[in-house]
């Protein structure tokens, strides 16, 4: 969303916001620590996301490699996507029976707001593993599944 | 939104789609986004979309008419053109747009594009080829996907001449 110097208020419209996301993680985003792309690449309506996120350094997910899920409903942007966990980890804003993660005790999705997207929220829960209450926290064996 | 704070241009062009509207086109926008339009596109006499009709969206960026509109096909259409997702390979909406051009052109255009593809410069490589080497055949899979919003095959990486822009076609999924 954006306001011009006339003021008028532009709003990119959901599909055409998710084909940028698409092909900005087409392209590889930043670091390569995060990225994500379309489960079936024929979904004309861009609902379902891969995601992964590689663990940061210095923590006891250093070194592994996350997968989850990110569904983007038909009233995305304007809602958050439901983000939910593949790959079994242990944090707090994660629901350790389903791995999907709870949208009031993430920011960026308690605050949500039609200018953030699937890339801020894999950036937003990288930090959170390396939050000073997560960090260090006993994780379960690697590649298991919620 | 207050219609009155849209570029005068918008406006106008808004006002000439729906007051004559381009035979076999309709653009309507989106009342609550009035730079989202609803387009419908009747596949053209004698070509292998005759008798379908093809839904598309089209937006107007912030900087439009510097950049060109964004468009795409929401109707499955097998195409060579045209890829998975009904995006469009035409070099006037990438690095042939000039602001100059408008939504009426941009649309004739797209309907010029399903009367004429050009398969020596593919989005789709699996439909380009077919095109090229058994071209009855492809036009009745055309009349099909059409109408039944099939497709088959997987187009791979493609290098798109038609748009000037060469895109690796990635699935997703790590």
């Amino acid at each position: 969303m954006m306001t011009t110097a006339t003021g008028e208020v532009i709003m990119v419209p959901r599909n055409f916001k998710l084909l940028e996301e698409l092909e900005k993680g087409e392209k590889g985003v930043g670091d390569h620590s995060v990225s994500f792309g379309l489960v079936d690449g024929d979904d004309i309506f861009m609902t379902d996301w891969n995601g992964t996120i590689l663990g940061p350094n210095g923590t006891q997910h250093e070194g592994r490699l996350y997968t989850l899920r990110i569904h983007c409903g038909e009233e995305y942007p304007d809602r958050c996507p439901v983000v939910r966990f593949v790959s079994k980890l242990n944090m707090g804003c994660v629901d350790q029976r389903s791995g999907e993660v709870f949208r009031n005790k993430l920011p960026v999705l308690a605050q949500w707001n039609r200018n953030y997207g699937i890339e801020q929220v894999l950036v937003a829960l990288r930090n959170e593993m390396a939050s000073p209450s997560n960090r260090r926290l006993q994780q379960p064996s690697e590649g298991t599944e919620f | 939104m207050a219609a009155s704070n849209l570029p005068r241009r918008i406006v106008k062009e808004t006002q000439r789609l729906l007051a004559e509207p381009v035979p076999g086109i309709s653009a309507t926008p989106y009342e609550d986004n009035l730079r989202y339009f609803n387009v419908v596109i009747t596949g053209p006499e004698q070509s292998p979309y005759e008798h379908g009709s093809f839904k598309l969206e089209l937006f107007l960026p912030s900087d439009y008419p510097m950049a060109p509109p964004k468009v795409r096909f929401l109707t499955k259409i097998y195409h060579p053109n045209i890829d998975k997702l009904g995006r469009i390979c035409l070099d006037i909406l990438k690095d042939k747009w000039s602001p100059a051009l408008q939504i009426r052109t941009v649309l004739l255009s797209i309907q010029a594009l399903l009367s004429a593809p050009n398969p020596d410069d593919p989005l789709a490589n699996d439909v380009a080829e077919m095109w090229k080497t058994n071209e009855a055949q492809a036009l009745q899979t055309g009349g099909r996907g059409s109408l039944h919003g099939e497709r088959s095959g997987d187009p791979g990486g493609t290098g798109c001449g038609q748009c000037g822009e060469h895109r690796t076609q990635r699935e997703a999924g790590n």
